[in-house]
Parts: structure tokens; sequence; C-alpha cells
């Protein structure tokens, strides 16, 4: 997975702009957080992040850099995940009763990134359940993230099923 | 001990198990004779209620033409115990196939440590013994020179444990299972129609691959044991069931199971031996994984360090299965007390 930071102006079309060299490039892209908490000078942080096939990173990368110098985007950082710090889980319980963004902002002060999340809702106070592929950091083994997570099903009393 | 042609066993517990391991006995008889050189003699029978001790040998012919007879024997001895009588025996090997209990391993651990303390061989179809006392059982064992064999404990016939011998030269890391076929059942069934857990459960009990009470199959608890036994075995522990990790299937939902899809995995009740840990719980696994077998089979995947995974598949639980598991052990317990 690579994580791109970059600063958009706030101005119709310039999502659109920073996708173009990134999707022309063989990029899949799986994400997109607009900070527009964090707005500045007409400018928003935008995190993005997408997947590019194995051996063409280094060159693809190179390209999509330059197309987003050449579209005057603002580049802040640019960093590639390891694939093996992925992990795909399914919790079940009063997932949204228990404040799934609380889960997620939770799990991002770990520096676990929530790449992907599904959900099926069912009716309300009934149990639901979400999948969610996260990334975490080189620095953390799956068992320290593992533990991560369960702390949070066992307040929250979520079931956990992972990959 | 088995050193002459006849081989002297006693069978406790003659239920499922205990009357397919005797019909298989007798149908194998001949070929016994042939390839292993030596005679069977079964000298005694014991029930819950009483016993059927034959000194001479008991006529197999006449008791299974009717499962009746052994009561109406005229060595049929009522209101005696296998613990009590044990000792009393000329036996080689005793074969114990009695319920289990499963938190106390009783009536089978008596019979087995009374076999042992008596210097004669032991045969079991029940695992809670061994994932409760693995390591007494074995130590009593080791200190009364005897033998003690239980490959029927996990996955029936799949050689699950005697795989052992064929891998002495190369080391075991990980073991990936799935032990219980009630569970691998249900999950099956609530992925392929969507059903809810306790309709697919329903199913189960109606087609007789469930107890009408699941509650060990579905917590993980059967299949627990069975991982304890197996990493004991294969991987060279010492844990019992207290060590294991252990989560059911029951709060898998058909939105769970969809939502798996939508990343190409399915939901498997794995039993999980790695880095000194023991885990069973449900795991998301590639539709296309190996692990993603389908029904009531069971399915052992070795990790070796030399050789990649090796996997084995098949029935994990039945009468004839179960009996043709205790029949191998008798040959190589004899095989073995004759030097081979
Ligand atoms: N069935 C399988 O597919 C399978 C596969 C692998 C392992 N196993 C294990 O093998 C064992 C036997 O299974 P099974 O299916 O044969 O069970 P089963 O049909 O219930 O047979 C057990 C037999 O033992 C008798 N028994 C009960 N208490 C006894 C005692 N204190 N002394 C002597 N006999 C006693 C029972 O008599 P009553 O019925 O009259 O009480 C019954 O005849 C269990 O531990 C099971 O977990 C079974």
């Amino acid at each position: 997975m690579i994580y791109l930071e970059v600063k958009l102006p706030d101005i119709p079309g310039s999502l659109i702009e920073l996708i173009k060299p990134i999707s022309q490039n063989g990029g899949n892209i799986h994400g997109v957080l607009h900070h527009h908490d964090k707005k500045n000078n007409n400018l928003i942080p935008v995190d993005i992040w997408f997947e590019l096939s194995e051996e063409l990173i280094e060159v693809s990368l190179e390209k999509i850099k330059k197309g987003l110098i050449e579209k005057n985007i603002q580049l802040i950082k640019i960093s590639v995940g390891s694939k093996n710090k992925m992990l795909t889980f399914i919790l079940t319980g009063h997932v949204f009763d228990t404040d799934i963004t609380n889960t997620i902002k939770r799990l991002d002060s770990k520096n676990i990134k929530v790449l992907e999340l599904h959900a099926k809702f069912t009716e309300v106070d009934e149990i639901s359940s979400v999948i969610m592929k996260v990334e975490f950091p080189e620095v953390m083994t799956k068992f320290e993230l593992i533990n991560e997570i369960e702390k949070i099903c066992k307040e929250k009393n979520l079931f956990f099923m992972r990959s | 001990m088995c050193k002459g042609m006849e081989v002297k066993i006693c069978l406790i517990g003659m239920g499922n198990v205990g009357t397919c391991f005797l019909q298989l006995l007798k149908e194998k008889q001949d070929n016994i004779r042939v390839n292993f050189n030596f005679n069977c003699k079964l000298v005694a029978i014991f029930e819950y209620d009483g016993a059927l001790i034959d000194n001479d040998g008991i006529d197999l012919d006449n008791l299974l033409d009717d499962i009746t007879n052994l009561r109406k024997n005229q060595y049929w001895i009522s209101n005696v115990k296998a613990q009590d009588l044990i000792s009393t025996l000329d036996i080689d090997i005793c074969i114990e196939t009695t319920p289990t209990n499963p938190n106390t391993g009783e009536p089978a651990l008596t019979h087995i440590k009374e076999a042992l303390n008596n210097k004669i061989d032991v045969i079991s179809s029940n695992k809670a013994p061994f994932y409760l006392h693995y390591k007494k059982i074995q130590d009593l064992a080791e200190k009364m020179n005897c033998l003690v064999k239980f490959e029927a404990t996990v996955a029936s016939c799949v050689p699950a444990i005697s795989i052992k011998k064929s891998l002495i030269g190369n080391t075991i890391s990980r073991i990936r299972a799935i032990l219980n076929g009630t569970n691998n059942y249900i999950l099956s069934r609530m992925t392929t129609e969507g059903i809810s857990f306790s309709v697919a459960l329903k199913e189960a009990q109606e087609l007789g691959y469930a107890e009408t009470d699941p509650t060990l199959d579905i917590s993980g608890y059967d299949a627990a044991g069975k991982l304890v036994i197996l990493s004991n075995e294969l991987l060279g522990w010492s844990k019992s069931i207290e060590d294991v990790k252990i989560k059911g299937i029951t709060k898998i939902t058909p939105h769970a199971l969809e939502l798996a899809k939508i990343d190409d995995y399915v939901i498997k009740h794995l039993a999980i031996a790695e880095e000194n840990n023991l885990i069973v719980e449900p795991r998301l696994v590639k539709r296309d994984s190996l692990l993603n077998i389908q029904g009531t089979l069971n399915l052992i995947e070795l990790q070796t360090k030399y050789a990649g995974s090796i996997i084995l598949i098949g029935k994990g639980a039945g009468g004839f299965e179960a009996a043709s598991a205790i029949l191998n052990d008798l040959i190589s317990i004899v095989k073995k007390r004759r030097g081979f």
C-alpha cells in the first residue's frame, strides 16, 4: 500500500487532478480522507492510499510524483507500506452503537490505519458486522496488533475474527 | 508382553466404537495372522453393568450374531467394574472405548491407570484423559514400561498422530487443523446457504452430525482437546486443555460470512498450534485455500521445516473409522513389542 499526503486547494475538480496521475500509472485507489478541520490558506490536507503492483512500484511512483509536481500539487509525504503488515478482520456485535468512529480513531492513535471497511446493517438494536482491512506499523508485531484490537473488542463486547 | 503368537486383549465399553472394533477384528483376523503372525484372543469385555470374561477366548461369531448375547453368555458376571478386575486378568493389551466425561476423563482415566499399573499396554479412543492428564499418563506408562496409543482420539482413522513416525527426518513447526466435523458442517452450510447458525445446527442434529447437546462441539472444547493431544504428540509439548485459548462458532452470523466473501474469504473454525500457543477460533481463510474443506471432513495441516506444508484430510468420526485406528494401534504395539 502507498500512502500519499498532499495539500489540495479547496476548489471543485482538484481531487480529480490528484487522482489522474495515480490511476493513469496503474494505482488502484483504496481510500481518500479529507482533513477539512485542518484547512489552512484554502488548502486542505488530503490522505490518499492506493496499491501498485509489486513490479511497477519504483517506475510508477516516480511517474506519479512527476505528474503531481506538474499539476502543482503540494506533496507532503509519500510512504510505501509492507504488504505483510496488513490484517483483515470482522467485528460482530453492537458495532455502531459502540461508536465505530471511536473504534477507528483508537486504532489510528496506535498508528493502525483502516484501509477498507464494509458493513452489514441490521435493525437498530440488533447486532451488526463490519469487515476491516488495516495496515499496522513496521515496528508493531502482529501479536501486538491483535492485542490492541482485542482490548477494544473486550471493552465494547465485540466478537473478533481475523485472517 | 505380546511375545508369542497369541495376543490377549480386553475391551472396556462395547458401544458403537467397541462393537465396530470387534467386527473389524473378526473380519481381519486371518489377514492379521498371515501378515503379522499373531492371533488376537479377546479375554474380557467390560460394560457399565458387568463383564464377560472367558480365558479361553470369547467367541466373536456368536457374540456379533446378536449383541444381546453378551449378557446371556454363561460367563457374564453382573455388577463388576473394570477397574476392580483388570489386575486379575492375564492380558497384554487393554482397549478403552467408554464414553468420556470431558471434565474428569473418567471412567477412562481410572481404567487406563489401572491397566498401566498392571503392566498392560493401553489403546484408547477417549480424548479426555489425554487432554487433561497427558503427562501423567505418559510418565506412568514410561515407569511401567508400557505402550499407550490413542490414534482414534484425533480425527479417527486419519493418521494425524502416527504420521509423526513418517516425519522423523523433518521438523514440524506449526499445526493448523479443522478437528470438529460438526462445526465444519455448520459453517459450510451457513456459507453456501446463507442460513443462520441455529438453523444449520438444527439441520446437523437432524442428520445425526451433531449431538442433542452440542455444547462441547460448538463451544470449541472438543477441538481444543484434540489440538492438545496433537501438539503434545507432534510438537513434543506438554500442554493440557487449560492452555488453549478457545472461541466457539455460536457468534458467527450470516452477515459476517457475507462480509467475508467481499474479500474472498470464508470463515473456518481452526485449531492452531504455533509458537508455543494453542488457539481454537473462527478465522478468515481465503476461499481458494486448501483449508477450505466442506461438510463434516477433518483436516490437519502440518507446516514442516524442510518440506513445506503437508495436509491430511478425511472423515473425523464414525464407528468403523475409529475402530480401524484402534486396530492400527494394536498391530503397531505388537510389532513394537516384537522389536520391529
Ligand atoms: N463414535 C465415534 O465416531 C468416535 C470416534 C472417535 C472416538 N470416539 C470416542 O470413543 C469413545 C466411545 O465412543 P462410542 O461412540 O462407542 O460411545 P458409545 O456408543 O456410547 O459406547 C460406549 C460404551 O461404553 C459403555 N460404558 C459406559 N460406562 C462404562 C463403564 N464404566 N465401564 C464399561 N463400559 C462402560 C456404554 O454402555 P451404556 O451405553 O450402556 O452406558 C457403551 O456401551 C468415546 O470416548 C468417544 O468420544 C468415538
